[in-house]
């Protein structure tokens, strides 16, 4: 693109947000559809703790799909009949500089509304904001640049705004019912969870919440960023390649093959999540316990548990002034534990309530302090949300990760079988969490 | 002077379907030259071919002395047009529009000038959807103007207008030949290729067949004149027709319409039969051929003698 080109796109996207901003149309779906989701989201998830921090993923992907995927193609749609395009075709500057132009306007808005989206959720709903910030901005970004391939792969083949709205809805209800937009994944049944893995709302999320919440980032989410990316250019370039400023009347059979070559690049992506074992989760079991939600936490039961004081899984009293020598030395030594850091939040937690476990099951004189220690550094390494919905990962995936069955390193004496110890650190990840919840007093 | 509209051979078809068929013409500065045919004739294809937006099989145009084919960009920057069935946004304005495609030509005229040349000032700031059909079609003229263009391509400019409107546009494609820009219009209105045009081309299936001053293709048609007679007795149609020169006789309400190739003689007939029969005239005019009828006898849609106009 050469500066006169470049000049050409910004009129045209500073064009396209004016007559954004004075359509009603454009902002009902642009700003207030997304808002109507967030209000339903949060009259749902709003008992959270921070609500709503574990759906903003979903809450986003909505956004960026209402925009990309239905605001562009109607726009283009509906300037295609009126025959706006026709006469921007008399303009000495190819329509692929003009329509790049309204792509980066569409960008803007999209990210306009998921900045709306974020911040009412924060007054609402005191959501915090992103983790981090500009890698959430470039996942929204990258979202709505795959989501626009859509749009353009829409407007390509429908040929009035009714057959928009058609198309539209059969990419986004799917996504939305069963592709792991508007239900979580984990409620989720089976198959469901393996038709998500074919279609990009499932990956979007992926991007979106990890960016948002997760502590790592997008470092762990390379799989869902190309897997955006190869459905978005998969659908940009058949588009491009089929895009009339005619309204398309009757499509030639060979259309329809592209068609099915833009729509491959789903069953590529999905065949590569199932090929490396990525299609189906089960509760509790995913790799990022950012995205358990607040009714599965809800659901978590602890009833049953046995007395702090009695015969199994021992819990002292909160320590007064760190306790005695040996219990401070033990404080000291957890703190250092190499197990207890190793960088995966789940599992540092798992590691550390093995500790518990193993001073339980080996009936050490200090079993309840060295539980107290546990519960301490846990509660000082993590905000109560975050150790909320890792107590919970623990709870409802019991057989995840690796246990720790001997700790000499710690003073501990004895080597214990994995069950056992898997059953300790299940009683002392409830006695925690319940403790976190308000359910269990201190 | 060289043209500044050269169009050599153009071919496109649709398939099997050959739309256009060696279509070539010239227009030259500050001449007006109306494309004539009947629906499905070529004329939109045409006028998209010449402006670069629809690829020819075949042929070449040059707009203001610049390759269409080879440099498209430069030669829109060098031209105007006005296509059927182009729009704008229903929130713009026509004073946002101008700015809007003012921003892309290095020379381009001032806005307030362009609203005032084509009587938008009172709507300078009205939604689109608010302007009346003359109104929206005014501004589409206004757009092909803001590069100043000395080229300017109008795919029937007065299409649906009422006449208030067309009267305005007709003034406004009258200056266009004043200021010396070469104009190539397509219509459907024989009326007014007559009235604005210096030369007319008649397209039917995809090839010229005519290319003249209007009164000249009227006069060299085919088509004949006719005499409108009534008379205060009944005129018999068998005498009619074997009067001198005589092609055809048709009712035309109360008067009789005569085709004849000698409308001297004939008029000379009329008036004798006319007496003979105890009558008097009541009316009689001579009708020459018009651009319609030559239109409809070049392209062979005329009803081959009952079918010629009234005189007005």
């Amino acid at each position: 693109m050469n500066t006169r080109s470049i000049g050409a796109a910004a009129r045209q996207a500073l064009l396209s947000l004016e007559l954004n901003v004075r359509s009603t149309q454009a902002l009902v779906y642009g700003y207030a559809v997304p808002v109507l989701f967030l209000v339903g989201f949060g009259s749902v998830f709003r008992s959270e703790s921070p609500a709503l921090l574990g759906e903003m993923g979903q809450i986003l992907t909505i956004t960026i799909l209402g925009g990309a995927c239905f605001g562009l193609p109607t726009m283009l749609v509906a300037e295609r009949q009126q025959g706006v395009w026709r006469r921007y075709r008399l303009l000495p500057v190819p329509t692929a500089v003009l329509l790049s132009g309204v792509m980066a306007a569409r960008v803007a808005i999209v990210v306009s509304a998921a900045v709306i989206q974020v911040g009412l959720a924060h007054v609402a709903y005191g959501t915090p904001f992103p983790e981090h910030a500009w890698l959430e901005l470039a996942a929204v970004v990258l979202v709505t640049c795959s989501f626009m391939g859509l749009g353009l792969l829409i407007t390509a083949f429908a040929a009035d705004v009714p057959a928009v709205q058609a198309a539209g809805q059969c990419i986004f209800l799917p996504m939305i019912l069963v592709g792991g937009v508007g239900i979580p994944l984990v409620a989720l049944p089976r198959w469901a969870q393996v038709a998500s893995g074919f279609m990009p709302g499932r990956y979007a999320v992926d991007l979106l919440q990890r960016a948002y919440a997760a502590p790592e980032g997008l470092s762990r989410a390379g799989f869902s960023a190309v897997a955006v990316a190869v459905i978005g250019i998969a659908a940009a370039a058949v588009a491009l390649g089929l895009l009339s400023w005619e309204s398309p009347r009757r499509l030639a059979p060979a259309a329809w093959g592209w068609l099915s070559a833009a729509f491959a690049a789903w069953v590529v992506v999905g065949g590569a999540a199932a090929w490396s074992g990525r299609l189906v989760v089960t509760p509790g079991a995913l790799g990022d316990f950012e995205r358990i939600s607040g009714p599965e936490i809800a659901a978590i039961r602890f009833d049953n548990l046995p007395g702090d004081s009695e015969f199994v899984s021992r819990l002292s009293r909160p320590l007064a002034g760190g306790g005695d020598g040996r219990t401070r030395q033990l404080a000291l030594d957890v703190a250092e534990w190499s197990p207890g850091r190793t960088g995966d939040a789940v599992q540092d937690a798992r590691n550390l309530l093995c500790i518990a476990a193993i001073a339980d099951v080996s009936r050490d004189q200090h079993e309840g302090q060295a539980a107290r220690v546990v519960f301490d550094r846990l509660r000082d390494t993590q905000s109560s949300p975050r150790l909320q919905k890792i107590l919970a990962r623990i709870i409802l995936d019991p057989d995840g990760g690796t246990v720790v069955t001997s700790a000499p390193e710690l003073g501990l004496e004895g080597r214990f079988s994995e069950k056992i110890v898997r059953q300790r650190v299940d009683l002392y990840a409830r006695k925690l969490l319940g403790r976190l919840r308000g359910r269990i007093p201190d | 002077m060289p043209a500044s509209i050269s169009v050599r051979n153009l071919t496109r078809s649709y398939g099997a379907v050959l739309a256009l068929r060696g279509v070539s013409l010239e227009v030259a500065p500050g001449e007006v030259v109306g494309l004539l045919g009947p629906n499905g004739a070529g004329k939109t294809t045409a006028i998209e071919c010449i402006l670069g937006l629809r690829a020819p099989d075949g042929g070449t145009v040059l707009l203001d002395g610049v390759d269409v084919l080879a440099r498209p960009s430069e030669a829109r920057s060098r031209c105007g047009a006005q296509l059927q069935g182009a729009a704008l946004q229903d929130k713009l304005s026509p004073r946002r529009a101008l700015a809007f495609f003012s921003g892309f030509y290095r020379d381009a005229l001032p806005v307030p000038a362009l609203l005032s040349q084509f009587g938008l000032e009172q709507k300078a700031d009205a939604p689109f959807q608010s302007l009346s059909a003359g109104q929206r079609q005014r501004l589409a003229l206004a757009l092909a103007f803001v590069n100043n263009p000395r080229v300017v391509l109008l795919d029937e400019p007065t299409a649906g207008l009422d006449p208030k409107s067309r009267r305005e546009i007709h003034g406004l494609v009258a200056g266009m030949r004043g200021s010396g820009r070469a104009v190539l219009m397509s219509t459907h209105d024989l009326d007014e290729a007559a009235r604005l045009c210096d030369r007319v081309a008649i397209l039917d299936e995809g090839r010229i067949v005519a290319e003249a001053r209007p009164a000249d293709l009227a006069r060299a048609s085919s088509a004949h004149a006719a005499v409108r007679v009534r008379a205060s007795v009944p005129l018999d149609p068998s005498a009619l027709g074997s009067l001198a020169g005589v092609t055809a006789a048709a009712r035309d309400g109360e008067a009789w319409l005569v085709s004849t190739s000698q409308p001297g003689l004939t008029v000379q007939g009329l008036a004798a039969h006319v007496a003979a029969s105890g009558g008097e005239l009541v009316e009689l005019a001579i009708v020459q051929p018009s651009l319609e009828d030559a239109f409809l006898s070049l392209t062979g849609r005329g009803d081959k003698g009952g079918g010629r106009r009234a005189p007005p």
